[in-house]
């Protein structure tokens, strides 16, 4: 046996790992609490502000969030619970806090009463309240229709991964009233960015198809007019989500932010319910676009194929010569991360290590999209959900290498202090700009996040002078 | 002119009370806002909560602790990433944020295993780290969960530890405020005078109530370096455990903060006899006379003199290039509290800048006395204001610039007026001579702004406003 074989290490069949988070607490948490993800399923809405009951942090805070996320305002109230609430009951301070919205903003037709770990100990009776609350609205406002709607949310069940999709669920609940069919299809998308909605809506109008998507926020993203007028608002109206339930099929882009609302719509009005893997990357995008093709028999036009050949195109300069073999973590949402995943598989990357969140671990095992990836990886991989971003600093500190790290903004420093290059995805990345407004969904976002990868690990390159020559001729 | 009930009040008309226009001939027996009183539900109020005003503000700025939030995980997201301190150690205090991670189980059952554990394995993952403040939650205070007794059982356990409590739920009090009271009067209760350190000059201070925003802690202890004054401890900016332990070495506490760390200082006064000087640290006449009066307290006046004579030398003639061109300029004040009445009479002496209207979140009455008695009339000073009647006093004041949050900066930016960080700050420090030369060339580079001027032309009119030729000058 020669040297040089002796060195060679003996192949072995590629590990794909589903652990949990061993410790009981948490080390710089991935998510916020299910508040803030109903909050943001919320704003969403048309005419619209979410009233939070609980402490005035559970909305303070939140509104921050939001703000550092997309450089704009939005509003949510609310009911600015203080300690004899927490002895006698707070449902005083949501009849008061509904009745003063009601008055001092007249275009207002939609209020979720969003829960939160204070008012569910309690025991607050929400939808008792929000009874009386009807009365008093329908004595003071008789021309008026105000939906209230209760959301439960208490913040020490799931995160805001399950609290976007909970809210979503109660205001198509509340309000989806079946009539005539629609003719039109409702799409799911989950917690996306603006960016993300905008690529759907020119899918939707390529293929020629009418549909609405939940919840719309195009206009999150919104201008300095000469009129200084403020447009920052959801574009999902009240009339989308009564329509909801007379829709041709509903199709969810989401498993844990999605699933729920249309599969309400399914048992409730049997509007048809249509799951696929989250678009991220080239296949999962067919997937969507072959789908929506086979609920609407509408055909995918060339226009659409183009747009995957340049997509395509892009990424083949990027694959094999700067991606091939590059070890990458990826932590956010977990319909976004299996998405990434198998985006990072197109482009030859290796995703070695995925975290997600919530304690879930029994919806984690039945994902097939994770079963998928343990026949998929050529390489050892961990997945670990109800993680935390410690987990993936002290993998690092452990010796772990890392090329490349894809996630939101609370996981900065990690990377800082690893000088591993990172690319912001998901939610929220505030220390980067214009994120929200560029699509990570469809062949456009996947050419787009190829191209910021590849630019980061450029960048790096340079910084860290290595091999940056490589570039000198590209 | 008292009391202001606004247009868009007329549903909520108590809010007359918390509305003051100042009138010629007034004062505060008569026209007082009131303050610090419970918010109207559903008003899109700007405050946030106890344990924020205890973790965010105080506890959470000290460099080498770690943050134990006793609750679910959202009160510990919500209060990591939204503060500019940083230390000399590599921002330890901005990076990490620990959390019990509070499920429904522990909510019927009790979380107090749950934190022993987190507490255990948060010392085990960092065992560089000696020291913890545990802070209680909303759900975790109405459960009850005894977190004084978990600490006490871990300290036995290890020896080398130190755990500090704060019982301080989310819905305790109005506003953050009750939150800076509990810390304080805790720490003082439990910590002060369980430790003390070398001495190694004759003239010793505690520094109480600075947060070393963008570097403000760090920048005046350059001055108290060259002045031969030991600071014991800051209260709370680039701040130690262990040194606010030794607080009741210092000979005298100086104040900067009020609102938020004035009871410290006046419990070590009475405990420990510490007199407390209350200075202003943003703006030149308000920094120089708090370092005649510190030196003053020590005897040390030549070597006062001899570094606000160096400082003015240095600054001055920057300062005074943006004052020409600052003068006259219309500046509001959407902030936390103290610094309506710190920056009121500091931008208006040191620039020239008239303060149009002020709104504090979390005041109490004795701040409003004081920003009224320092403040001009016509100006409107406001406790707790929300969204609509910030709106209606804009088009009332129309200021050039506001001083506020980043989310409201947006909400204006919508208006075309700049915003500039009145909490965080865009580029500091702001303190001291330096520091507020800096909120000088940021309050300039934001009214003296070409996208401002651009937003307001729609392109579709025949004659559109033309731009200033010329917006900026070279500084």
């Amino acid at each position: 046996m020669t040297t040089c074989e002796a060195e060679t290490p003996a192949p072995h069949a590629a590990e794909v790992k589903l652990i949990a988070r061993e410790r009981a607490g948490i080390i710089n948490p991935m998510y916020d609490c299910q508040p803030a993800g109903a909050q943001y399923a919320g704003i969403g809405i048309r005419d619209c502000i979410p009233l939070v009951h609980g402490g005035q942090g559970c909305t303070m805070f939140v509104r921050l969030l939001f703000a550092q996320h997309f450089k704009e305002n939005f509003d949510v109230a609310s009911t600015s619970l203080h300690e004899d609430s927490a002895v006698f009951g707070g449902v005083k301070r949501i009849e008061e806090g509904v009745m003063v919205l009601a008055r001092r903003y007249p275009g207002l037709r939609v209020i979720p009463i969003i829960t939160t770990c204070s008012t569910e100990v309690i025991g607050d009776d929400i939808e008792g309240t929000i009874k009386n609350c009807q009365k008093a609205l329908k004595a003071e406002f008789p021309e008026r229709e105000i939906h209230l709607v209760p959301v439960h949310t208490p913040s020490f069940k799931g995160s805001h991964v399950s609290g976007y999709a909970e809210c979503v669920n109660s205001v198509i609940q509340a309000i989806a009233r079946k009539s005539a069919p629609s003719g039109k299809l409702n799409l799911f998308p989950g917690w996306v960015n603006p960016g993300d909605v905008v690529l759907l809506k020119h899918y939707l109008k390529e293929m020629d198809i009418e549909g609405t998507i939940f919840m719309d926020t195009e206009d999150f993203d919104s201008p300095m007019l000469p009129t200084k007028e403020i447009d920052t608002h959801g574009c999902t109206t009240v009339e989308d989500l009564r329509d909801s339930a007379n829709a041709i099929a509903s199709v969810s882009l989401a498993r844990y932010e999605g699933d729920a609302a249309a599969k309400f719509l399914k048992n409730e009005f049997e509007v048809p319910f249509h799951p696929v893997d989250t678009p991220y990357g080239i296949q999962n995008t067919d997937k969507l676009l072959r789908e929506l093709s086979r609920v609407t028999g509408k055909p995918i036009p060339d226009s659409l194929v183009r747009e995957r050949g340049i997509a395509l195109d892009a990424m083949a300069d990027l694959a094999h010569m700067f991606f091939a073999n590059k070890q990458v973590a990826i932590f956010g949402h977990p319909d976004l991360v299996l998405g990434l995943a198998d985006f990072c598989l197109e482009l030859e990357m290796e995703p070695v290590l995925l975290l997600i969140g919530d304690d879930k671990g029994s919806q984690y095992k039945k994902d097939a999209r994770i079963k998928a990836l343990k026949t998929k990886a050529h390489f050892d991989m961990e997945i670990v959900h109800n993680a935390d971003l410690w987990e993936l600093e002290k993998r690092i500190k452990a010796g772990l290498r890392l090329d490349l790290i894809m996630g939101h903004s609370k996981g900065r420093y990690v990377a800082i202090d690893a000088n591993v290059p990172m690319v912001r995805v998901g939610f929220p990345t505030f220390d980067r700009a214009g994120c929200y407004r560029h699509p990570a969904m469809g062949y456009k976002g996947a050419m787009e996040l190829a191209e910021t990868c590849a630019n980061a690990l450029f960048a790096h390159m340079e910084y860290t002078r290595n091999k940056e020559w490589i570039l000198n001729t590209w | 002119m008292p009391m202001v009930l606004l247009k868009c009040d007329k549903d909520i008309p108590e809010r007359e009370k918390h509305i003051y226009l100042k009138a010629p001939n007034e004062d505060t027996r008569e026209f007082l806002p009131i303050a610090n009183a419970a918010t109207i539900p559903g008003t899109l109020s700007e405050r946030g909560c106890a344990f924020c005003g205890a973790k965010l503000v105080i506890g959470g700025v000290l460099k080498d602790t770690i943050q134990m939030i006793h609750g679910p995980l959202g009160c510990a997201y919500d209060t990591w990433h939204t503060k500019r301190y940083p230390t000399d150690n590599d921002h330890f205090n901005m990076k990490y944020v620990w959390s019990t991670d509070m499920k429904e189980s522990h909510i019927v059952f009790g979380g107090e295993k749950r934190l022993e554990q987190s507490i255990h394995e948060a010392f085990d993952e960092m065992p560089g780290i000696k020291r913890m403040i545990v802070y209680t939650t909303c759900p975790t205070a109405l459960i009850g969960d005894d977190i004084r007794a978990v600490v006490r059982k871990v300290m036995n356990e290890r020896p080398d530890v130190d755990i500090f409590t704060v019982e301080c739920p989310g819905f305790a009090g109005v506003s953050q405020s009750k939150g800076h009271h509990v810390l304080n009067i805790g720490w003082i209760n439990d910590k002060v005078a369980t430790m003390e350190k070398e001495i190694t000059s004759e003239y010793t201070m505690n520094f109480i109530g600075d947060f070393n925003i963008q570097g403000d802690t760090q920048l005046l202890q350059t001055y108290w370096d060259r002045l031969g004054i030991q600071v014991i401890a800051h209260f709370t900016g680039n701040g130690t455990y262990d040194d606010l332990r030794c607080m009741q070495q210092a000979q005298l506490n100086v104040v900067n903060c009020a609102r938020s760390s004035g009871y410290i200082a006046n419990e070590l006064k009475k405990r420990y006899g510490i007199p407390r000087l209350d200075i202003d640290s943003w703006g030149f006449n308000y920094m120089a006379e708090g370092i005649r009066k510190i030196c003053a307290f020590f005897g040390i006046e030549e070597k006062g003199e001899a570094l606000i004579a160096e400082e003015y030398a240095r600054w001055k003639p920057k300062l005074d290039w943006y004052k020409a061109r600052l003068k006259g300029k219309k500046m509001a004040i959407w902030t936390g509290g103290p610094r309506l009445w710190h920056w009121t009479k500091s931008v208006e002496d040191d620039l020239g800048v008239q303060v149009v209207a002020m709104s504090s979140k979390f005041g109490h009455e004795e701040d409003f006395e004081k920003v009224i008695a320092r403040g001009q009339e016509g100006t409107y000073y406001i406790d707790d204001g929300n969204e609509l009647e910030f709106f209606e006093i804009l088009e009332l004041v129309k200021p050039d610039v506001i001083f506020t949050g980043p989310r409201v900066g947006e909400l204006i930016k919508k208006l075309h007026i700049p915003y500039v960080n009145g909490h965080a700050y865009h580029n500091g420090p702001y303190m001291g001579f330096e520091g507020f030369v800096n909120l000088a060339r940021d309050m300039y580079n934001a009214v003296h702004n070409p996208i401002r001027h651009l937003a307001a032309i729609d392109i579709r009119d025949e004659n559109p406003a033309e731009l200033p030729e010329k917006i900026r000058e070279a500084a």
